[in-house]
């Protein structure tokens, strides 16, 4: 509050508001695994919506609550499998494998996100990405964790200020506000844990694209989407209240966590203003 | 609350003695100044960037004047600021912002304008002596004995001038801008205008009357009729009569359900107050259904009084132009009952609602009849107690041959609904008096008179009426009488229907079947078919008699359709026909039979019936014709209107004033050749409009072809546009996307929980723009007035009347309960609340730019509450009427309300505007000498300057200079508006006043004040829709809360009356379009002349204000018009659709009201008040 000297530079960069240079955008860990199922997990999430849908409209509440662990499942696996945990240099990230499984894990393999990492033999690069998703678990608790302590009370809040019911399917609220902090914010937290400088990014929505911020931001406007249905006449029982959210939640996070793979947008931020363009247009220039 | 509220309030402790706060003139404050008295003119401050002013006059920091130099999230850095290149920044240290054109270190300085200069004489006239150009500046320090005084006073008296020229051009702009307002205005209007005439149904009124001596049958018209008239008329006319004398009571909106033994529609449902009160219709036709029937009586909409009046006695279906005349009846030219029985000599005596008197002027027996006035909806009982006391002595044996006919109109049951809502004490009271006038009456009633009790309209869960819904047209008919002449046709209809949609008869059947019981002709344009229990004999058999009125019935329906045919210039319809044909083949098979019994009379009496309600669904159905071309040229005008608002408010770079004077003269132009020629057109026979239409027409096109190259004048003067960056497309998102949804009735219906989900889009897309800005203080405060807006707007979405579409996913929180229009005890602490924390609110916004200087206090803190706490007691004491908490009588009460209330308004507008010409800004100017103020640091001092005595001129509230003056308009109006809203309602008004300081703060920390964004007004315009539903009120006519109109009257006064229920329904939107103008606004810069950007030198900056509030009402209007645009298009294009009465035409003249309202409200009061407080601030500060 006090400090707004570090912010106000008396001369105006056109950087983003972030004090120091923001963390670069998410890669894809570089195994074929990771590449493969990084593209299986959201067609994986997609199968899961659509064979769940019936049961979904069925009894809303009940086939939230049974399909949240598979959810966390699949979302912690994506996470192990593909990207990096938050803050892994090669040294932390053996330090935290270390004491998890000393006996068999060399140290040299385990920097997740060497691209220059790649010439190893076969087997010990399989041994070596189990040691590595072994020693990314306990990350992914802690980001499983914080998701369900500080992701889902903040997204049934904003549930609720968008006009979700209050005295009433709050059960729905919440549910609803897990699965969509599970999806969105699982990876996040995963990739980058409580880094200031990125959830500053992530509040100001923005961060460059990649997949995990694509993911996270496809899910939020998603669910914004998703609430256009819901009071139009038509009388289908999926019109009930969360189920088309989280619908489009589940589809904006596939598309989003696709899409910002792509080079025409991996790595571009949001822009706000015509200002910030013209700035940015002028930086590259 | 300070702190709650993101600002913190300066202590002003270390200003001087009161003395130094009087003057806000700074030319007369000069003479405070002591000694020796420095005879500066104001703009000597303005022209402090000039370097050589720095060396002489030395600009004073914070640390001098405040007890801290910390405010909210400002810090003062009197290091980093570049001193000699800009003192500017010295003195008015927030943030250096790159890209803003001028002094943007100005824009949000909470740190209070200080001045530091010497004041003795001797240093300052050396100082002054070595530098030319000071004198032009009017700085000299030196006395006023220097020769250099003299020729500062001419250099005054040319700034004076000068800033005379200014002010002449910033008042001609500002009419000017006016006039520009009002011309989109009656664009506007002529666009309306032309668009309802062909979309609002009109049907042609014939002046045909039937007559006693021609029977309707062709074969009959030309042979004159054997029987002598007088005796025709004693035996009845078209049909033996069967009862000489009648009596007709309405009682208004009596509901079917209030009459019928409670009969629950689903197992959870229980009894309310308003079911079995009334027991005497059901009991009567129970016990003796050959003295009485009881049915359901289904009115056509639009349930209001007069329509169903005109319905019930003409026998035709009303159209819908007539529906917004229900304030001011206009006579009844066509045949009518009323004006039958008049010619046929009755003695007519009507008692009761005095709309009879409007409609059927003359008619009535003037020494018996007495009338009352029928909009004093807050009275239940002078109406109902007027006509008992006059009708039972009529009932008298003595009296009756005074008399043929008596229509008494009992209003109190509607007054009940309208206050009270049907589920309350006062109805079921109200219901019981009802059944024992009517049991009265029963025991009074001789054999050869008729009795005739019904409902003209039903009403909805809240008491109020004038839709189509269910609720609304499902009113009762009982008709009784002791000779015991009522019959069934079958055993199934012995018994009244338990519900209403079973075996209802329509309103307009009581026409034929008065006509006929009364021996009358059936008046010439009815359409309705006598009612069959009424003439089907005591054992239901006699079907020659039905047959027999049904064929007179149809007969005359067949003639009326014909005529109708001719003067339309049409043919018959061939199915009617036909059906006619066939009925009278059988009618001809059954006479010769000679049985009345007969099955051929049975059958030809059916077909008669099945003519009659074929006409009927034909008539239907033509009177639902709509004039196409005139509702397309309609489109056609708001379309261009559009157009051309988008150029004007979006696509133009340069100054708007001075595009007024070419645009105002070729639109006049334009306007003035189209409505001559149009004249012309129509006078000639060229057209088949009317002279009205055609000159309306074509200075409405004349006027926007005219001003199109006014406004498209240089290509460097335009821009596209389109919505640049994210703002500006989420405008256009909020409007266009809310404009689609219209042509679903669910998006019409659920329009207020649209209307949240945008605001709290809003309020997150700020709160992210807010994080990315590049100031700490910024974006807290840039986050927190983003999640305060989210949160006011959600907490305000608890206020809610559910329209009845919205069932049974919405529940009413609005008043005491769903089926009540009263609030709950409980409600009535909010307007204390209400009086508690919204000035402090207010205050707290204040001084976060240390502008709670000046009127400020008195008229906030004082002024302000006090309206407040008035407008409390005001709706305390209502509720103690309701309640009878308190030992008063009513009238005691009443009048004390009245005058509260009138005391609120008067504060509000007469106060209140008085005082908003004459305030000064909200600044408070202080001079402080440094012998009084011994422990301030030293000033930072340039160096070689020298020392000497100074005076430190403190200026507070420097940095919201316009805003807040502006901002008591806001004030005062929202004052008015809270006193005419329902205590849920003004909650609901106190929270969007709070939302629009929020929406203001967000507008600032996001640099959107001054960059023009069309965000800020299309934000209010969603506010303003949004609260108008959280003010009780829904896109129906039947939410309409005609009852406040009594809130500070007892009786209707035009034009008040209109103008009060203007205010309470259109309050929201009226208080957000009078905040418009503070988009640019709040917390703008000050700027005078000799301060303009070096890339503008010639212009005046008062007209740039002007242009920039123009651009602003401009973008405001714009969201509306495109609204009112797509809710006219969706209407017009779905005029066949099943909801059009219920949803999407109601949802039109909503949107149509509402921009004529705010295209007024913006011109006079929002525009038109920028004058005022701009001129304050020049005053004050120069031009």
């Amino acid at each position: 509050m006090a400090s707004n000297s570090s912010a106000s530079g008396p001369s105006s960069t056109p950087t983003a508001p972030a004090e120091k240079p923001s963390a670069l955008p998410v890669n894809i860990l570089p195994s074929p695994v990771a590449r493969i199922y990084s593209i299986v997990h959201p067609a994986l999430l997609l199968a899961l919506c659509a064979t769940r849908f019936e049961a979904l409209v069925e009894n809303p509440t009940k086939e939230l609550l049974s399909t949240l662990p598979w959810l966390a499942l699949i979302q912690i696996s994506y996470a192990v499998i593909c990207l990096p945990p938050a803050g892994s240099t090669p040294s932390t990230e053996s330090s935290a494998s270390s004491p998890a499984e000393g006996k068999t894990s060399p140290r040299l393999p385990s920097g997740p996100s060497g691209a220059r990492h790649g010439k190893a033999s076969k087997r010990k690069q399989h041994t070596n990405s189990w040691a590595c998703i072994w020693s990314r678990l306990l990350p992914a608790t802690l980001s499983l964790s914080l998701t369900f302590l500080m992701a889902t009370p903040v997204l049934a809040l904003l549930l609720v200020l968008f006009g979700a019911p209050l005295t009433t399917h709050n059960a729905e609220t919440v549910l609803c506000a897990a699965h969509m902090a599970v999806l969105s914010a699982t990876a996040l937290i995963y990739a980058h844990g409580t880094d200031r400088g990125v959830w500053n990014e992530v509040w100001g929505i923005a961060r460059p694209a990649d997949a995990v911020w694509g993911g996270a931001l496809g899910a939020g406007l998603g669910a914004w989407f998703g609430a256009i249905p819901i009071p139009l006449d038509w009388d289908r029982p999926w019109q009930a209240f969360p189920i088309t959210i989280l619908v489009g939640a589940y589809i904006g996070y596939a598309l989003g966590s696709l899409l910002s793979r792509t080079p025409l947008l991996y790595g571009k931020r949001v822009q706000f203003t015509a200002e910030e363009l013209g700035n940015k247009e002028k930086k590259t220039n | 609350m300070c702190l709650f509220f993101g600002t913190r309030q300066l202590d002003n402790g270390s200003r001087s003695t009161d003395e130094h706060r009087k003057g806000l003139d700074l030319r007369n404050y000069t003479s405070a100044l002591n000694p020796p008295p420095i005879p500066f003119p104001l703009h000597f401050e303005w022209t402090l960037p000039d370097p050589v002013l720095s060396a002489q006059s030395v600009l004073a920091l914070a640390p001098a004047s405040l007890p801290s130099n910390t405010i909210f999230g400002h810090r003062v850095h009197p290091s980093r600021t570049p001193l000699a290149s800009s003192p500017w920044a010295l003195s008015h240290n927030t943030r250096p912002r790159p890209g803003a054109p001028f002094s943007p270190n100005l824009r949000r300085s909470n740190a209070p304008f200080t001045v530091e200069m010497v004041a003795n004489p001797a240093s300052g006239a050396a100082g002054t002596g070595s530098k030319p150009n000071a004198s032009k500046h009017g700085l000299s320090a030196s006395g006023p004995r220097s020769p250099a005084a003299q020729s500062r006073r001419k250099q005054t008296g040319v700034l004076d001038q000068k800033a005379l020229a200014l002010e002449d051009e910033f008042k001609t702009k500002h009419l000017g801008v006016l006039g520009v307002l009002a011309w989109i205005m009656l664009l506007h209007v002529a666009g309306i205008y032309l668009f309802t005439k062909g979309f609002l149904l009109t049907r042609m009124v014939l002046e045909n009357k039937s007559s006693c001596e021609v029977l309707p049958f062709e074969e009959v018209l030309a042979q004159p009729h054997s029987t002598a008239l007088g005796i025709r008329q004693e035996k009845g006319c078209w049909h033996e009569k069967t009862f000489d004398k009648a009596i007709v009571i309405i009682i208004d909106a009596l509901r079917y359900d209030f009459t019928v033994p409670f009969a629950s529609k689903d197992e959870s449902e229980t009894a309310h107050l308003f079911h079995d009160n009334i027991p005497v219709l059901y009991e009567t036709a129970f016990q003796n259904p050959a003295n009485a029937f009881l049915l359901p009586f289904i009115a056509d909409p639009p349930t209001t009084t007069l329509q169903r009046l005109k319905g019930l006695t003409t026998g035709t279906l009303p159209t819908f132009i007539d529906a917004g005349s229900n304030f001011a009846g206009t006579a009844i030219d066509e045949d009518n009952l009323v004006a039958q029985l008049h010619h046929a000599g009755k003695s007519l005596v009507h008692l009761g609602d005095d709309t009879w008197h409007s409609l059927f002027p003359g008619y009535f027996n003037e020494n018996l009849t007495h009338a009352y006035d029928s909009f004093n909806v807050w009275d239940l009982h002078t109406v109902d107690n007027g006509v008992t006391e006059h009708l039972f002595p009529l009932l008298h044996p003595e009296n009756s041959t005074k008399w043929d006919v008596i229509f008494g109109h009992y209003l109190g049951v509607d007054h009940a609904g309208h206050r009270y809502g049907p589920n309350h004490a006062a109805m079921a009271s109200k219901l019981q008096e009802m059944d024992r006038v009517i049991r009265r009456i029963i025991a009074a009633l001789d054999d050869k008179t008729l009795l005739v009790v019904m409902g003209d309209h039903g009403m909805d869960a809240k008491g109020d009426h004038g839709g189509e819904s269910d609720d609304e047209v499902e009113a009762a008919l009982w008709m009784y009488s002791k000779r015991g002449i009522f019959g069934r046709t079958s055993q199934d209809t012995v018994l009244p229907p338990k519900f209403a949609h079973d075996r209802f008869v329509p309103q307009i059947d009581l026409v034929p079947t008065l006509s006929l019981l009364l021996g009358m002709p059936i008046p010439f344009n009815n359409l309705g078919s006598p009612i069959e229990e009424a003439f089907s004999g005591a054992g239901g058999k006699n079907w020659a008699n039905l047959a027999t009125v049904n064929r007179l019935t149809s007969a005359q329906v067949k003639r009326y359709q014909h005529q109708y045919g001719i003067a339309r210039g049409a043919g018959d319809d061939e199915e009617s026909m036909l059906l006619y044909s066939a009925a009278e083949q059988e009618w001809k098979s059954a006479s010769k039979s000679f049985s009345s019994k007969s099955s051929a009379a049975r059958a030809s009496n059916e077909l008669y019936r099945k003519h009659q309600r074929h006409t009927l669904d034909v008539c239907r159905g033509l009177w639902a014709r709509f004039d196409v071309p005139s509702m397309i040229q309609g489109v056609v005008i708001l379309f261009a209107g559009i157009v051309l608002l988008v150029i004007y408010a979006r696509g133009l770079k340069m100054d708007r004033t001075q595009l007024t004077p070419r645009l105002l003269s070729f639109a006049g132009t334009g306007a003035g050749v189209g409505a001559v020629s149009g004249s012309v057109l129509a006078l000639v026979g060229l057209t088949e409009m009317t002279i009205i239409d055609s000159a309306v027409l074509l200075a409405a096109a004349g006027s926007i072809v005219g001003a199109l190259p006014a406004v498209v004048t240089k290509p460097a003067n335009l821009t596209v546009p389109l919505p640049n960056g994210m703002w500006g497309w989420l405008a256009f998102f909020f409007t266009v996307s809310q404009s689609v949804g219209f042509a679903s009735n669910s998006y019409t219906i659920w329009e207020d929980e649209i209307l949240l989900f945008f605001l709290t889009t809003f309020g997150v897309c700020a709160g992210i723009s807010s994080m990315r800005q590049k100031q700490t203080t910024d974006r807290v405060l840039g986050v927190y007035h983003s999640v305060l807006f989210v949160i006011l707007g959600r907490i305000a979405s608890f206020s809610r009347l559910c329209r009845e579409e919205q069932m049974p996913f919405c529940r009413s929180t609005y008043y005491a309960s769903s089926t009540s229009s009263i609030s709950a005890p409980w409600q009535l602490a909010i307007p204390f609340l209400v009086t508690l924390f919204l000035p402090s609110v207010v205050r707290s916004f204040y001084a976060g730019s240390k502008s709670y200087e000046g009127a400020a206090a008195l008229w906030i803190g004082f002024a302000f509450r006090l309206g407040l706490f008035i407008t409390s007691l005001f709706w305390m004491l209502e509720g103690a009427d309701d309640g009878e908490w308190l030992p008063l009588s009513k009238e005691t009460l009443k009048s004390v309300r009245v005058f509260l209330a009138q005391l609120v308004l008067a504060l509000a507008f007469a106060a209140g505007t008085g005082a908003y010409l004459y305030s000064k800004p909200c600044v408070s100017i202080n001079v402080t000498k440094p012998t009084e103020d011994p422990i301030a640091p030293p000033a930072p001092i340039i160096a070689g300057q020298q020392q000497g005595p100074r005076t430190t001129v403190t200026i507070l509230g420097f940095g919201n200079v316009y805003g807040t003056r502006f901002f008591f308009l806001v004030i005062n109006f929202a004052l008015a508006i809270i006193l005419m809203q329902k205590p849920m309602g003004q909650g609901a008004i106190a929270l969007l006043l709070c939302q629009i300081l929020s929406l203001l703060e967000i507008l600032d920390t996001n640099a959107l004040t001054m960059s023009n964004s069309s965000i800020g007004p299309v934000i209010l315009g969603v506010l303003g829709s949004f609260y108008f539903f959280k003010t009780g009120h829904q896109a129906t006519l039947s939410s309409i809360q005609w009852e406040t109109a009594f809130i500070p009257l007892s009786t209707i006064k035009y034009p008040w009356s209109p103008l009060l229920v203007a205010l309470n329904t259109f309050g929201a939107q009226i208080l957000a379009a009078i905040a418009v103008p503070l988009t640019v606004l709040w917390k703008r810069p000050l700027q005078t002349h000799d301060r303009v950007p070096a890339s503008e030198p010639s212009k005046n900056p008062a007209t740039r204000l002007l242009s920039d509030v123009v651009q602003a009402a401009g973008t405001h209007i714009l969201y509306l018009a495109t609204i009112n645009l797509a809710t006219t298009m969706w209407a017009g294009h779905l005029r066949r659709h099943l909801m059009l009465y219920r949803i999407f035409n109601p949802r039109f003249m909503m949107g149509s009201a509402v921009l004529a309202v705010v295209d007024a409200v913006l011109m006079i009061v929002a525009v038109g008040g920028v004058r005022w407080s701009t001129l304050s601030v020049g005053e004050v500060f120069g031009w």
